[in-house]
This record gives C-alpha cells, structure tokens and sequence, in this order.
C-alpha cells in the first residue's frame, strides 16, 4: 500500500484544509496515510478548539469558511474525517505540539487523534513514504 | 467512446455530485464505487471543472475503465466501467 505522510505545523484554516484536501485524494487513491501534528498545529486538535486564523491576510477566517460554503465545499475537520472513513489514517500528535497546546494526554485531544509520539517516528515513516509533505 | 455512443449507455449507478467542489465529486465516486459490481458502468455528474481530469486518472490508477464524457450545459457526465 503506498503511504503518505504528512507533518503539519500550523494550526490556521488554509494549512488544515490544505492537509484535508490532499488527505482526500490519497485516500481516493487507496493510499496508507500518516500525519504528524507539530509545533503550533497541536492548538487545532485539542477538544473545544476554536481555529479561527488564516496563515495570511489574503482572507478572514469568516471569509474563506464562507467560500467554502458557498463551494459546497467540507470544512478541514470533516475533510480528515473522511479520509479517515475511506482509508487507513493515523493521526500523530508529537508530543511537543501537545505541550505547546498545554494537552499531553489523549483525553486532551479531539477524536480523531491516534496517538502521541515523538520526532522519532515521524522520521522512520518518512524514511518509509512515498510523499512526504509538510504543510 | 464518443459522447454519441456514451448516450445509448445505461448506467448501474448515478453519482449526482453537481454542486459540490473538489474533492467532493472524486470522493463520491471512491465511495460509491464499492456499490456496485466489476463490470458495471457508473456516470458521476459534476460541475467543478477538475473532475474531467481527476476521474479519468482516478479510473487508471484504480484500473477501472474510463469511458467519457458528456458535456452538458453547466455540468458533465463522466462515465467509467469498474475494472
């Protein structure tokens, strides 16, 4: 089974959508996926989270949720939800993101989250992918 | 097959996905493409103009067979045989 992995540091609506979008396409493609949740991105996957920046000033957050809307399109959350649904996913939080985001345990973390891990393993599955993308 | 032939064919499953942007229409394929058996022939309709490109490559990379497309007014009919 091919893999992806993808290591994600911003927790802004764009790079999480972005991540969702490609998420969606490798699963289309029967693809394993790993992502790996870094830095500031831990913020995004904590319960009760409120994601409501942009990685520039190009759209408000209420302007691109708009957008998405209007395009009929999935919000980043359910876009990693169904790539959950269609393929094999594991979401990793690095256990630095999670200390950024003052959540170190799983209880911390929305549903969709796998597991907590260190760099370690986000560099042994990168070694093993065959995208490796970071966002 | 030419959009003429491709109007005499009777598809298995219809995807209706017009309305909704990329991923959505390749997603509801991927989804409904399970339904139904090898062989048989799905039409996905779709208005977001990426899935003209993203369905025939979907269909050769999952070896199913693309057939073609119809294009209507404000959308297109995609047609692919399960491999």
């Amino acid at each position: 089974m091919p893999k992806l992995v993808l290591a994600l540091g911003s927790p802004t609506l764009d790079k999480l959508t972005s991540a969702g979008v490609i998420m969606t396409g490798a699963a289309a493609d029967d693809m394993e996926i790993e992502v790996f949740i870094l830095v500031n991105a831990g913020h995004a996957f904590k319960k009760n989270a409120e994601i409501n920046q942009m990685s520039d000033h190009t759209q408000t957050a209420d302007e691109f949720n708009g957008e998405l809307t209007r395009l009929n399109s999935s919000n980043w959350l359910e876009l990693f939800e169904m790539s959950k649904e269609l393929t094999d996913v594991t979401i990793h939080v690095c256990s630095l993101a999670g200390k950024i985001a003052n959540a170190e345990q799983m209880e911390d973390f929305i549903d969709i989250v796998d597991d907590i891990c260190g760099i370690g393993e986000y560099i042994d599955s990168a070694k093993e992918a065959d995208i490796n993308l970071i966002i | 097959m030419t959009p003429e032939e491709l109007q005499n064919v009777e598809a298995a499953k219809i995807i209706d996905a017009r309305g909704t942007a990329c991923p959505g229409p390749l997603l509801a394929a991927k989804k409904a493409i399970g339904e139904i058996e090898s062989g048989e022939i799905m039409e996905v309709l779709s208005s977001d103009e990426g899935t003209k490109k993203d369905i025939p490559r979907w269909s050769k990379k999952k070896n199913h067979d693309f057939l073609g497309i119809i294009e209507e007014d404000s959308y297109a009919r995609l047609f692919l045989k399960k491999g």
